[in-house]
């Protein structure tokens, strides 16, 4: 547990400021302006700016969080209509929201790269990075919000879809079953009026009734196997744009590795280079020096023997 | 004491870089930026602790020493983390002169005194910077944790507070009173942080015993000043509603010379005896492969690479006690699982392939999307197993380089069966003259080992053959010199420290313990089973927090800071027996005794015991004390 010593801090400023005023120091008030000046013209530029970024994105946080329930809120029956959003509200909430955070993005963006233009030492620069590298991943956590939101949403939608589908085909073959029983009647009203004319007739309606109940069932069979396809691409949509958006988020972290590599790799080519072309110098320098020593070698045998003819 | 100390340094660490408020759960908060700065010792508190990942979660952009360079970096808050001395203080005034940041929070590691701290506020006015001077705290955190229940005093400067410096023959009163001090201080620092008054419980007669009568008497001022103590208040209101009240064993390093010195064979206590360990950080070496270099090149560079064993690394928090053999296997199967894991991650990729030629298989894709999601992340995990891996793989295989190479499997061996006076199958002599087993140090180890646990010492011829082997083998006898000092005098006050039973059962000479599909092809080396003993370190403790009557206990002191009235008496008011414990070597001590604590514990429900220790040192740092203190 740590002990709070602001106030003995505190209580110490005043004792030292009492035994400075006895022991007769000059007070250092005067000082006052050109501190609070120097102060107030380095709070400007970097931080400024940085504040503003994150003060943007806390507003646009605080956007989502408040319409969350409204937006997220799929319109049951039950719900009152006044807290219920259109379609196109949502979709105004969700462009607006992506314009904002482009924006953030680019803001944090422009500051790097005008961070990169001026000469600060080094801490500072280290700094001001890691401020930056804060800021993104405090936007990363807010647009993390947001993609939730719109998954739930787009979520309720396929459900939804797949519910009226569901819903459309039960009343197909409600219809089609009410066709069934009208047609039934009116064949058999006219069945009624043409008994007594045409026998063969009779035969045939039950025939018919058949042929048109089997169509029925082939018809349901046929919606069904579509309605399941057709729900089954559209999990398969949802999951594949999400899956697309993981891999693009690695191959995007990757980019930045494979840059460094590339850097790395034009620089072994170039030292290779230049090892071989100081290869080759050493090369050339051994042989020359190897002509040197011969020509020297045959030089004073000449001359011994030039010597040797000359005495004797 | 449910958290454990780890968890409550870090804890206030984390509240302190704070600015000393209570953390927000909100995941999303608002980034606030800072700046910490500490010294040394600092340093050492937070590294084994917090990681620079961590630190940057928590806001801080950069983390600077108090003496370096640093630049003035504008509109920024500084955390300041730093011992409370003349020139910390003075470097912090110079800070404040040269206005580097927009506000202060200073944090002292220890109590600041009231002259230091006119001192700062005196260069705060000259500055005309009062009201940059945000906060003011008193930390009290002055001792490095180690693990969730162990922790030293302090790394730097520690030869201050070592056993050469405790025991040498010509310390002044002055020299003792300061190291006793220090001793204190941290102490009282950990009590603090742990929030719990303990009963205090010291042999007679030694550095323990002053000690424990300081400590006693800071906690007892403590206590009486209500109104600023800080035993109440926070501390109970954090829920630990401990009834009981922990036990304080002081313990000196001179009780048991053999422990520090003994070969081991668990798999942390070797990595600190055989390799670079400290804080946490192991250093190997690599060796760049083993081609002949060709005459005239340069030798090739041996590669030295750190790695930290941290809390979260789940293999090392399960084997860091383990026999190496245990180990070796444990590293072996996870080898396994992981690339078990990884093939199923690659035969998702075929299957991918399979679905584009066949379109009827819509069915399966949808198994194989929801697995391949899975995969994808479950991918960084399996990244960090596969780092874990290599890392334990690295510091195993430096490890068993030097068991072969110094044949520390037959030392271990031995000396387990002096310590356990079982009976001896090899005279010491052949293993002294042997050449190939192990370094001049190990032989002098070994012997040390012996010449303490023999009941008498050995005649006078029979030493005088062992010092020649010795001096032959290229050994240090200094040390001896001080040992033999020692024993006299311990052979006067008490009765030598019994090691205990022990057995050592080696199973299978030259087997082969893993297969030659391994890495690991322990040849050669013996694989022994450690049976469960006790060293005195352990036993005193057991008798103590047992309330069990022996005749090497009784005599100890006894001291409750919670009393009214300090007692001279060694009779315990409370007879039950303690639930949790804290033992502290004064002089120093190792990872063997904690890994023993450690056992004693897991055999023991409910019991919990914290291990502390003055300094850590390895056998090699131990001896070298040892021969200073014999050459004087």
């Amino acid at each position: 547990m740590a002990a709070d010593i602001t106030l003995l801090f505190k209580a110490s400023v005043k004792t030292v400021k009492t035994r400075n005023k006895a022991l007769g120091l000059l007070d250092s008030s005067s000082r006052d302006e050109t501190g609070g000046a120097k102060r107030a013209r380095a709070r400007d530029s970097f931080s400024g700016r940085a504040r503003e970024v994150i003060s943007n994105i806390s507003k646009l946080k605080d956007f989502l969080l408040q319409h969350r329930k409204d937006y997220v809120n799929a319109g049951s029956v039950m719900c009152s209509d006044v807290s219920r959003m259109t379609d196109s509200e949502r979709d105004q909430i969700d462009q607006d929201a992506q314009i904002f955070m482009r924006t953030c993005a680019d803001a944090i963006g422009q500051l790097r790269s005008d961070m990169g233009k001026q000469v600060v030492s080094a801490q500072v620069k280290d700094h001001r990075a890691a401020v930056l590298d804060l800021i993104e991943a405090y936007l990363r956590g807010v647009c993390k919000l947001y993609s939730e939101q719109r998954a739930v949403r787009v979520k309720r939608v396929v459900d939804k879809k797949r519910l009226n589908v569901r819903t459309c085909v039960c009343l197909c073959v409600y219809f089609v079953s009410v066709c069934v029983c009208v047609a039934d009647k009116l064949v058999s009203d006219s069945n009624v009026d043409l008994w007594e004319d045409n026998r063969v007739e009779d035969d045939l309606s039950p025939e018919e009734i058949q042929m048109f109940e089997q169509e029925n069932q082939r018809l349901v069979g046929e919606m069904n196997s579509l309605l399941d396809e057709v729900r089954q691409i559209e999990g398969k949509v949802v999951e594949i744009s999400r899956l697309q958006e993981i891999f693009s988020e690695k191959v995007l972290h990757q980019e930045t590795e494979i840059d460094s590599i590339h850097q790395l790799v034009v620089g072994a080519t170039e030292n290779v280079k230049e090892g071989n072309e100081d290869i080759r110098e050493a090369i050339k320098n051994n042989a020359g020096f190897r002509v040197w020593i011969l020509f020297f070698l045959v030089m004073c045998s000449f001359s011994l023997l030039f010597l040797d003819w000359y005495d004797g | 004491m449910a958290a454990s100390i780890r968890e409550k340094q870090t804890a206030a660490l984390k509240r302190m870089l704070n600015f000393n408020a209570p953390p927000l759960k909100n995941t999303t908060a608002e980034p606030v930026w800072k700046v910490l700065i500490y010294d040394r010792f600092g340093q050492d508190i937070i590294s084994p602790l917090l990681s620079v990942k961590e630190l940057r979660d928590m806001g801080i952009t950069l983390h600077l020493l108090l003496h370096s360079d640093r630049d003035p970096i504008p509109d920024v808050p500084a955390i300041y983390f730093v011992m409370p001395t003349e020139e910390n203080t003075d470097r912090i005034c110079q800070d404040l002169r040269n206005q580097l940041y927009e506000s202060y929070y200073l944090n002292f590691i220890s109590a600041i005194s009231r002259s230091k701290l006119e001192d700062i506020a005196s260069a705060a006015l000259a500055a005309n910077a009062v009201n940059q001077v945000t906060k003011v705290f008193d930390q009290y955190l002055n001792f490095i944790t180690l693990e969730d229940d162990m922790f030293i005093l302090c790394n730097q400067n520690k030869e201050h507070i070592s056993y050469h410096a405790i025991n040498k023959p010509d310390i002044m009163d002055t020299d003792m009173e300061a190291i006793m001090d220090t001793i204190v201080d941290s102490l009282f620092c950990f009590f603090v942080t742990l929030g719990a008054v303990p009963i205090i419980r010291c042999p007679r007669g030694n550095a323990a015993e002053m000690v424990a009568v300081k400590l006693d008497k800071k906690l007892r001022e403590n206590l009486r000043d209500a109104r600023n103590s800080l035993f109440t208040g926070d501390t109970m209101g954090t829920g630990q509603f401990s009834f009981h009240r922990p036990l304080f064993v002081l313990a000196d390093r001179n009780l048991d010379l053999a422990t520090p010195l003994h070969h081991t064979w668990t798999y942390q206590a070797l990595i600190h005896d055989v390799l670079d360990f400290h804080l946490n950080r192991v250093s190997v070496e690599e060796s760049q492969g083993s081609e002949a270099s060709p005459a005239g090149a340069r030798p090739k560079k041996k590669n030295k690479k750190s790695y930290d064993l941290t809390g979260a690394d789940k293999f090392w928090q399960k084997h860091k006690g383990s026999p190496f053999p245990e180990v070796a296997e444990a590293v072996q199967e996870e080898l396994d699982t992981y690339r078990a894991q990884e093939d199923e991650v690659k035969r998702l990729k075929s299957i991918m392939g399979l679905e584009g030629e066949d379109d009827g298989a819509i069915s399966m894709l949808s198994d194989n999307t929801a697995k391949l999601t899975s995969a994808v992340s479950s991918l960084p995990e399996l990244l960090e197993k596969k780092r874990l891996i290599d890392l334990h793989t690295n510091v195993a295989t430096a490890v068993l380089d030097h068991i072969k190479s110094r044949k520390l499997d037959v030392y271990f061996e031995y000396e387990e069966k002096l310590m356990s006076k079982s009976t001896l199958d090899k005279s010491l002599l052949d293993i002294i003259s042997d050449p190939d087993a192990g370094t001049a140090e190990d032989k002098m180890r070994l012997f040390l080992i012996y010449y303490i646990t023999s009941q008498q010492p050995p005649s006078e011829a029979d030493l005088e053959q062992y010092k020649k082997a010795m001096v032959d083998a290229g050994c240090d006898l200094s040390s001896l010199n001080y040992i033999k000092q020692w024993k006299a005098f311990t052979k006067m006050a008490a009765t030598p420290a019994n090691y205990g039973s022990s057995g050592v059962k080696p199973m299978g000479l030259f087997s082969r313990v893993m297969n030659t599909g391994s890495q690991f092809v322990m040849e050669g080396v013996k694989n022994l089973v450690l049976k469960q003993h006790n060293l005195p370190v352990t036993r005193i403790l057991d008798n103590l927090m047992e309330m069990k009557s022996n005749p090497e206990t009784d005599d100890y002191r006894y001291f409750d800071p919670k009393m009214l009235r300090g007692s001279e008496s060694s009779i315990p008011r409370n007879k039950n027996p303690f639930q949790e414990a804290i033992v502290f070597v004064v002089g120093g001590g190792n990872y063997i005794e904690y890994q023993n604590l450690v056992d004693y514990t897991k055999a023991r429900q409910g019991k919990r015991v914290l291990y502390g220790c003055s300094e850590l040192f390895n056998a090699a740092q131990f001896m070298k004390q040892l021969s200073q203190l014999g050459q004087k």
